[in-house]
């Protein structure tokens, strides 16, 4: 043991190629932010420009060490770093969608900081650091490098909701983010404190019992689930890191801090809330959870491992019930579009939380990562229609964020036609009508909560009814868009390219993912994590 | 020497005297205070758990947490100071520009 100790200081298990795509990452937010620094006042303008295009290129070459490593890689999960870092199909999928919504929101958000005459540069620094922290999430094997993600996104972010230092609602926003951010935070972290203690082994040693202090390797924490020392403090430890995530991802008792932050916050900042940290959050949370506290093909169910899996499993349905139901029901009353969407991107967190229950829920290798690709699919495709819906709210916005009342939609529909049929093809794609991504989305994640050994037919039943009550919202603005009259003065915006490029991108993006999913399906499954079947071997 | 039990205890109250007080305050300032005590009391458990079985795994992450922490800190009380210059007040009752 200490021999081998001795042995990994002098050569640790360190391999920087399978962290390219976050250090490029982080590399040029590094540069972004000296550009910055070096840009005169009286250049700013300009400067803006320039730390826009160095990102997206950033971000295209992050995305280019992606495609490098899923070409390389194996369909194994390889781990490096002694296990921090994971290399698997996942990983791989959840940071495309990370850099997908990073470069969407540099796009739509390009034209907005000169509009508000924001500091353009800081701006596109906390995004990428933000990106950096979201693959982070979706790269650890270890709980630590997972709260240092978490960490890394949520403090660039708080910083981002309250961009607009001088308006009293981004204030807001960005303090009540800021305080339930952290609390949320600190939640998470004592499950892990309690995990990490619960874990430890008792072993016998000449007769002398002696321990094997705790583990926060997520694969560990699953071998060790039938040996823990302390099971109570396992269950607690869990049921706090379930608190934590869910804070995160927006779930049903702990969404109360979305509406108001997604409202205050700058509305390109709203799309990429909305977009990305959620998505990092159900990555952190599927790795945690799927990985860390399995399917046990155990017969009796008086192991704690399986015990354990049954708590989380139960609970998360009931999450997800609770977070489509009330998503769907508080947006029906929403008179702010901002909030509107906030309402429903709970609801969707809904949607795909059905997703990761159905790969919590079966012990097939296959149909596991078939719900985890159906999972990802489905945030991309949230990802893909909110920015695009998001990027046309910031235009009708216009600056300093006044017009984002229903009302304001009244009547733009004939004097706006593009936007108005855009923003319309995105509502549709959020109803999830057949041909936009929504539909494919959900038609995925509900095949894969209905191809199960004991199907989750409630379950299925309630997100298809929820779906219907979310047409009335939706429809409501389309409505108000083409078939109402308006009697004040409104002068259509101009489209400026960056946000037409968003625009365009968007759409395609709807339709691609909506007709040809088969494709993005297929590059987003994974072979397998072995941790189940070795535990349920075992 | 002191029992585990007794540490863990004791980080369990004072983690739920920090949620208490996050939920109770109406105070930005107060409630920032409040979730730092959360910190400490994981902190606490980390190095409890650390010292009681020999391993140093939890006293990297009680590193690793001050050090988020201290970020955490700077960004906070930034905030606090924007809100603060805008409005004058630091009552969180009052921030109620955006409600349901």
């Amino acid at each position: 043991m200490n021999s081998l100790l001795a042995l990994q200081a002098f050569s640790p298990d360190i391999n920087f190629a399978i962290i390219l795509p976050e250090l490029i990452l982080s590399v040029v937010g590094a540069l972004v932010m000296l550009i910055d620094a070096f840009t005169t006042r009286a250049d700013t303008g300009r400067g803006r420009w320039i730390t826009g295009s160095v990102s997206l290129l950033g971000l295209g070459a992050a995305a280019a060490a992606c495609v490098w490593l899923w070409v390389g890689s194996t369909n194994e999960t390889q781990g490096t770093f002694g296990g921090m870092i994971v290399l698997d199909r996942m990983r791989l999928s959840f940071t495309f969608v990370f850099l997908i919504v990073s470069a969407l929101t540099i796009l739509i958000s390009m034209v907005w900081v000169e509009w508000e005459n924001l500091p353009g540069g800081e701006f596109h620094a906390l995004l990428l650091f933000a990106t950096v922290g979201m693959m982070l999430m979706a790269s650890g094997g270890d709980l630590v490098i997972i709260f240092l993600g978490l960490e890394l996104l949520s403090i660039a972010t708080y910083v981002l909701a309250g961009f607009r230092r001088t308006d009293l609602r981004s204030n807001e926003s960005s303090l009540k983010y800021f305080i339930l951010g952290s609390f949320s935070s600190a939640f998470l972290l004592y499950g892990i404190a309690l995990v990490y203690g619960a874990t430890t082994q008792a072993v016998n040693v000449a007769g002398r019992t002696d321990f094997i202090a705790g583990t926060t390797n997520i694969r560990e924490i699953a071998a060790r689930l039938d040996t823990a020392l302390y099971p109570p403090l396992l269950f607690a430890g869990a049921a706090m890191m379930l608190v934590g995530f869910g804070f995160k991802i927006a779930t049903a008792p702990f969404h109360v801090w979305t509406p108001d932050v997604y409202e205050g916050a700058p509305t390109p900042v709203t799309a990429f809330m909305a977009a990305g940290p959620k998505a990092a959050g159900f990555a952190a949370f599927m790795r945690v959870f799927l990985i860390g506290f399995p399917f046990v093909t155990a017969t009796s169910l008086t192991l704690t491992s399986s015990q354990a899996h049954a708590a989380w499993l139960n609970t998360l349905y009931i999450l997800a019930i609770l977070t489509m139901t009330i998503g769907n029901v508080a947006a029906l009353v929403q008179s702010n579009v901002k909030r509107m969407l906030a309402y429903s991107s709970i609801a969707h967190a809904g949607y795909a939380l059905v997703g990761f229950i159905a790969a919590g829920a079966t012990d097939d290798a296959a149909q596991r990562n078939d719900a985890v690709a159906a999972v990802v699919f489905y945030l991309l495709a949230y990802s893909v229609m909110n920015l695009g819906a998001f990027a046309i709210v910031t235009l009708v916005a216009r600056s300093g964020d006044r017009r984002t009342e229903i009302e304001d939609y009244t009547g733009i529909g004939f004097r706006a036609p593009a936007l108005s049929f855009a923003l319309s093809i995105f509502l549709l794609s959020l109803i999830g009508v057949p041909l936009t991504a929504g539909f494919m989305g959900k038609i995925m994640v509900f095949r894969s909560a209905l191809n199960l050994r004991e199907p989750y037919y409630g379950l299925v039943v309630i997100g298809v009814l929820n779906s219907a009550v979310s047409v009335y919202y939706y429809l409501r603005l389309i409505v108000v868009m083409f078939f109402r009259e308006r009697t004040t003065e409104w002068n259509a915006p101009r489209v400026p390219a960056s946000i037409a490029v968003a625009l365009l991108l968007t759409i395609i993006g709807v339709f691609y993912l909506g007709v040809f999913p088969g494709q993005v399906l297929d590059a987003f499954q994974s072979e397998q994590p072995a941790a189940v079947n070795s535990v349920a071997g075992r | 020497m002191v029992p585990l039990s007794w540490y863990l205890i004791l980080s369990a109250v004072l983690f739920t005297i920090g949620a208490a007080g996050v939920l109770l305050k109406r105070n930005a300032i107060s409630m920032f205070m409040c979730i730092e005590l959360m910190l400490n009391a994981v902190n606490l458990t980390f190095v409890a758990f650390s010292s009681y079985f020999r391993d140093v795994t939890g006293q990297l992450f009680v590193f690793i947490v001050m050090t988020v922490a201290a970020a955490e800190a700077a960004v906070g009380l930034g905030i606090i100071i924007a809100i603060f210059r805008n409005r004058e007040s630091l009552d969180v009752d009052e921030a109620s520009v955006l409600k349901f």
